[in-house]
């Protein structure tokens, strides 16, 4: 089923103006179900998947309400396991792992950008972006070094001592991707990053994701309805009823 | 090694529910003050009856007796006693202690609906301030030997009817003491009596010849053994020995445990409110940050550090509130308070006395309650699913 889809997802030139390396495969699924059950009612979200993404890559997720594209994000994130099949995720067997595995590597490995941006109200945008930096060994110098590094990259120097109410939708989105560069993961999943913004601030954050992978060559997956943001995608999946089109 | 969730967001998540904070801290505040006030309720009642008594002074009463107050033995009995070796002389050769008498008198409360209440009162020897070192006079002047004329305790002044210089009241019909001077006595519960003429009080009860206890100063602590051994060897006259401080640390015993025992429990019965309340408001907030719970954990944070969190915070919460509580029962240093010993049923004024033990339990109780009633909120926090925490 994947290599139907890989065979139908647009070359990086139809797809996306993206052009992230694409390298040997960082993200692979095999045969992936996913089943939740509300009662007695049984709900097969994910049918028996596979996908295979390569490293550097900037993949966009499509599909309707329900198709289970945040369920799929989420697995790729580690933050859910498969009712069957395999995950390998930057060599990492996922579903073999204890829940408190799976936070230890995702703390390393995936860095999260959220459509509600989900940063912490009571910290400033450099505590924010040092959080996961609190994961680490490194001294406290050393993370705010990293953090204030981090909030220029996404060009909020100057607001590093504001709390997130004191910045706009697209600032606090931007201190969300700062957050999640932070630690230098290799992947960073996106659930409607730009769900929330304005087609200005919208694209802002686009740009930034596409600097991301062209320039530091994260590999990116991000599940979006926003064609405009499927459109800097190099690879575009569309979902429907759990499986991949 | 631990990745804990930084400290700073627990103190600033109290601060942003200020309402909440404040109201469950008082309710923590509260008990902790209950407690940290019945505990130094205690400790001011040992503390004065305690300082009552001297490690080198001997206190003789009759064997089998608990009290003075149920003691008697016969005047002929003192001059044995003092002449026991160890008893301390003074610059002419004559042991200084003597024989005394105690009784209770019922006498009216002022500032009451005409209440009446016990005062102690005991019959001393001329030579009492000799002996007990600690009394010095502070208004008025000493009692004449052998005349109706009598000192009060700086605890009881002016507090009963007839109990203030130039007062008097009837020990018996017709048999007035007048109040000529207040002494002090360290702040111990001597100062919650009245010392009059032995004579003049053995007369007015018909109790000619006889004294409740005999106390003797000793040369030193150690020699109370050597006091003792004698005192008690002589079976004919009954008497045995005790040091001073010990019989009054046993006559604080009872009252002491009790408000201690009442103290707490009524502590212990308020502190279920307050974890109650601790509790609500940690599940509040936890729901209320179910969203932050959920990306923490997504980040990478265990459930460990979930935990900890909340739980630190919970503590956080009530030992703030602690603190409040044992800073207000400070304030009950400065009250005066007098209640019955339910040994000697005589009535003592004391203070609270508040001690850093006190105040540093009292506060650790409140931070206990904290991680008490926050446990269950923290055990849900840390099980949150970040998946369905951060879609809510």
């Amino acid at each position: 089923m994947s290599d139907d889809a890989k065979d139908e997802a647009p070359s990086d030139e139809e797809s996306g103006s993206g052009n992230g390396s694409a390298g040997p495969p960082i993200i692979e699924l095999k045969g992936i179900g996913k089943t939740y059950y509300r009662g007695k009612e049984r709900l097969d979200v994910l049918k028996d998947l596979d996908l295979t993404i390569a490293e550097g890559s900037f993949e966009a997720l499509m599909g309707p309400s329900g198709s289970g594209k945040s369920t799929l994000l989420n697995l790729i994130a580690g933050l859910d396991t498969a009712s069957t099949g395999t995950i390998r995720v930057a060599g990492a067997d996922l579903n073999a792992m204890s829940d408190g595995e799976r936070a230890k590597w995702r703390a390393s490995t995936i860095g999260f950008v959220f459509q509600t941006y989900n940063l912490m109200p009571v910290l400033t945008a450099l505590e924010n972006v040092e959080l996961p930096l609190l994961l680490t060994n490194l001294g406290s110098a050393e993370r705010k070094t990293r953090a204030k590094t981090a909030l220029k990259v996404v060009g909020l120097e100057d607001r590093m001592d504001h709390h997130p109410r004191q910045l706009s939708g697209g600032q606090e989105q931007r201190v969300t991707i700062a957050r999640a560069i932070v630690t230098d993961p290799k992947i960073i999943v996106a659930d409607e990053p730009t769900g929330d913004l304005d087609r200005e601030n919208a694209d802002e954050i686009l740009n930034l994701l596409d600097k991301l992978n062209q320039e530091f060559n994260k590999t990116i997956v991000m599940v979006t309805h926003d064609p405009a943001a499927a459109d800097r995608a190099t690879q575009l999946r569309q979902l429907d009823k759990g499986a991949l089109k | 090694m631990l990745f804990m969730i930084p400290l700073s967001y627990n103190v600033r998540s109290l601060l942003v529910r200020k309402t909440t904070t404040v109201a469950t801290a008082l309710g923590i505040a509260l008990v902790v003050f209950v407690l940290a006030s019945s505990l130094m309720l205690a400790e001011g009642i040992k503390k004065t009856m305690v300082s009552a008594g001297s490690a080198s002074t001997g206190l003789v009463i009759r064997k089998g007796s608990d009290t003075e107050l149920s003691s008697g033995t016969e005047q002929k009995n003192v001059a044995l006693v003092l002449a026991a070796p160890g008893v301390k002389k003074d610059g002419e050769g004559t042991p200084i202690g003597g024989g005394e008498i105690v009784i209770v008198a019922a006498l009216d409360k002022l500032g009451t609906d005409g209440q009446v209440s016990n005062v102690q009162i005991r019959g001393v020897p001329g030579n009492v301030m000799k002996y007990r070192p600690n009394a010095r006079i502070v208004d008025g002047r000493p009692a004449q030997p052998g005349t109706n004329e009598a000192v009060v305790g700086a605890g009881l002044r002016g507090r009963f009817r007839g109990l203030d210089i130039g007062q008097s009241f009837d020990l018996r019909k017709n048999r007035p003491l007048n109040i000529v001077g207040v002494y002090e006595a360290g702040g111990s519960s001597f100062e919650s009596e009245v010392w009059a003429d032995i004579d003049t009080l053995r007369n007015a009860y018909g109790r000619e010849g006889l004294v409740s206890s005999i106390t003797a100063q000793l040369e030193s602590p150690s020699k109370f053994d050597a006091f003792r051994g004698a005192v008690e060897n002589d079976k004919q006259i009954g008497l045995e020995a005790q040091r001073e401080n010990a019989y009054y640390e046993k006559q604080s015993e009872g009252t002491s445990i009790f408000i201690t025992a009442l103290g707490t429990l009524v502590a212990v019965f308020f502190s279920i409110g307050a974890m109650i309340g601790a509790m609500i408001t940690m599940y509040a907030a936890v729901s209320q940050r179910s969203r932050e719970i959920g990306t923490l954990r997504a980040l990478g944070f265990s459930k460990f550090a979930v935990l900890f969190s909340f739980l630190f915070e919970a503590f956080l919460l009530a030992v703030v509130g602690g603190l409040v509580g044992a800073v207000a029962s400070i304030g009950m240093s400065f009250v005066k308070f007098s209640m019955m010993n339910f040994t000697t049923w005589q009535e003592i004024s004391f203070n609270f006395e508040a001690t850093p033990g006190i105040l540093g339990s009292a506060i650790l109780f409140g931070g206990l309650m904290g991680v008490v009633g926050g446990f269950f909120p923290a055990v849900r926090a840390a099980q949150t699913n970040p998946i369905s925490a951060m879609r809510a």
